[in-house]
């Protein structure tokens, strides 16, 4: 049996883990060295269990972590919106 | 006390701490004040490419792109000699590209103009109707800034190489004209040789030390789009506004655009750029309006005054080197920018004579380079 922790790339509990002891030990590093965060869902499932995870192996409370960056659109939008920006804006 | 510390973990400081570590240069330590690649790295596109217009970047990334098929062979590095094209839209614009091409060729580059057929079959989904010509040049190609900073820096490890993560270097320390050692706020390291390659950071840093080096960091945009299998293999170029487009190795369609910025910018998000890169790109890409933006960001070109980057002893000071002020490419470049430092620390001096051309002092000698072509 496995346990998913990120359901767009199809990351389990053990890749997590496994790319700690690695040396990814933050979670924009992890973000970036396994994908999480960065699929369909922009890490809505998968951020906040990384961050437990992260937390229980690195022996530090999950508020100390951080969350990652934030990059605008806060979810995804069809590009044509753009199209019709007001120029004054 | 280190051999060698390099202040930076992006892709040049990365690359640098692998070649270094392959000659068995000693005690290695790497300083990245956030994460590994967080300064301009990860905010790159990863288009790879020797088609400039200036003999020292023809040169110096002919080199870079051999060294990036060995990075693949070697650490299995994500790197795809897909090609760059670019695409006219009128005569003046295809005028335009005829003129890069006959540059390329006096450097022995195989760029050259396409058609219709040849382009449909390496970007079959670019509209090609408003198409006036192409120039395509097939040595060109991308790699993952991810993968890449990976695989190095895991090699890296391996080898030794040592790592301060989450850690600023606040001061260079610089005793009777040289270079001793960096300071980490109350914590002081020592080293025989110092590496600066903290990208747009470089500039406050040695401004610290008294060294003042003309790199204006100006923030430029990208956009990524949801993934998808293949659209177009080489990275896009929209000749008229100077955008460009690839898609990443995950699928995405990743987008770049110029927009009028100040130097030292806030790298923030603006709705400007997304309507103009959407705009200049549906034009291309018919089906851009109904697919998703998922993010947008900005990252700094190191902007110097020729657009060339700043490499070798930071002269008179002994022991101090630089790496920084690549313009825009730091990343295509950064595998043969670690070969010619390690040579300048190694052995006293560069590999090539055209990065010997990069020194600081081409700027006070009146020794500036031309380059007539810089993208996106």
């Amino acid at each position: 049996m496995k346990s998913y922790v990120c359901m767009c790339e199809h990351l389990t509990v053990e890749d997590i883990e496994r790319a700690i002891d690695m040396g990814f030990r933050d979670i924009e590093s992890l973000k970036r060295y396994l994908g999480i965060g960065m699929g369909t869902c922009q890490g809505r499932y998968c951020v906040p269990i990384v961050l437990g995870i992260l937390s229980r192996k690195l022996g530090v409370p999950i508020e100390r972590l951080g969350y990652v960056s934030i990059r605008p659109p806060l979810e995804p939008v069809p590009a044509r919106l753009f199209l019709r920006v007001e120029k004054n804006v | 006390m280190y051999d060698v510390v390099i202040v930076g973990g992006g892709i040049i400081g990365v690359s640098l701490a692998l070649k270094l570590a392959e000659q068995s240069f000693g005690k290695i330590l790497v300083v990245e004040k956030d994460y590994l690649g967080s300064g301009s790295t990860f905010r790159c596109a990863g288009g790879i490419r020797a088609s400039f217009t200036s003999r020292e970047h023809i040169v110096l990334m002919k080199r870079s792109i051999e060294l990036w098929a060995k990075l693949k062979e070697k650490l299995g590095v994500k790197y795809s000699r897909s090609g760059y094209l670019w695409l006219a839209s009128s005569e003046e614009e295809l005028e335009r590209i005829k003129g890069y091409m006959r540059i390329h060729h006096m450097f022995g580059l195989e760029t050259r103009l396409v058609d219709e057929n040849f382009v449909k079959e390496i970007a079959p989904h670019v509209d090609t109707s408003r198409m006036a010509g192409a120039l395509f040049d097939p040595l060109a190609g991308k790699a993952s800034p991810f993968d890449s900073v990976y695989k190095q820096f895991l090699a890296t490890k391996r080898l030794g190489v040592e790592f301060l993560v989450g850690r600023e270097v606040t001061r260079i320390d610089v005793e009777g004209g040289v270079a001793r050692g960096v300071e980490m706020n109350s914590e002081r390291v020592e080293a025989r040789n110092i590496v600066v390659a903290a990208g747009a950071y470089s500039v406050h840093l040695l401004e610290k030390s008294g060294i003042r080096i003309p790199v204006t960091p100006v923030s430029h945009h990208a956009a990524i789009t949801e993934d998808f299998g293949r659209l177009f293999d080489p990275l896009i170029i929209d000749v008229a506004s100077g955008a460009y487009a690839m898609q990443t190795f995950r699928g995405n369609v990743l987008m770049g655009v110029d927009v009028p910025e100040k130097p030292f910018g806030e790298l923030d998000v603006k709705l400007v750029f997304l309507e103009k890169v959407v705009t200049v790109w549906s034009k291309w890409l018919k089906w851009l309006p109904n697919v998703n933006i998922l993010r947008s960001w900005s990252g700094y070109y190191e902007m110097t005054p020729d657009h060339h980057p700043i490499l070798g002893p930071l002269t008179p000071i002994e022991s101090l080197f630089i790496a920084t002020g690549f313009s825009g490419h730091g990343f295509m470049m950064a595998p043969v920018v670690a070969e010619e430092i390690t040579s300048w620390i190694v052995s006293g001096k560069p590999k090539s004579r055209e990065a010997g051309n990069l020194v600081l002092s081409r700027f006070e000698e009146g020794k500036t380079i031309k380059e007539l072509a810089v993208i996106g």
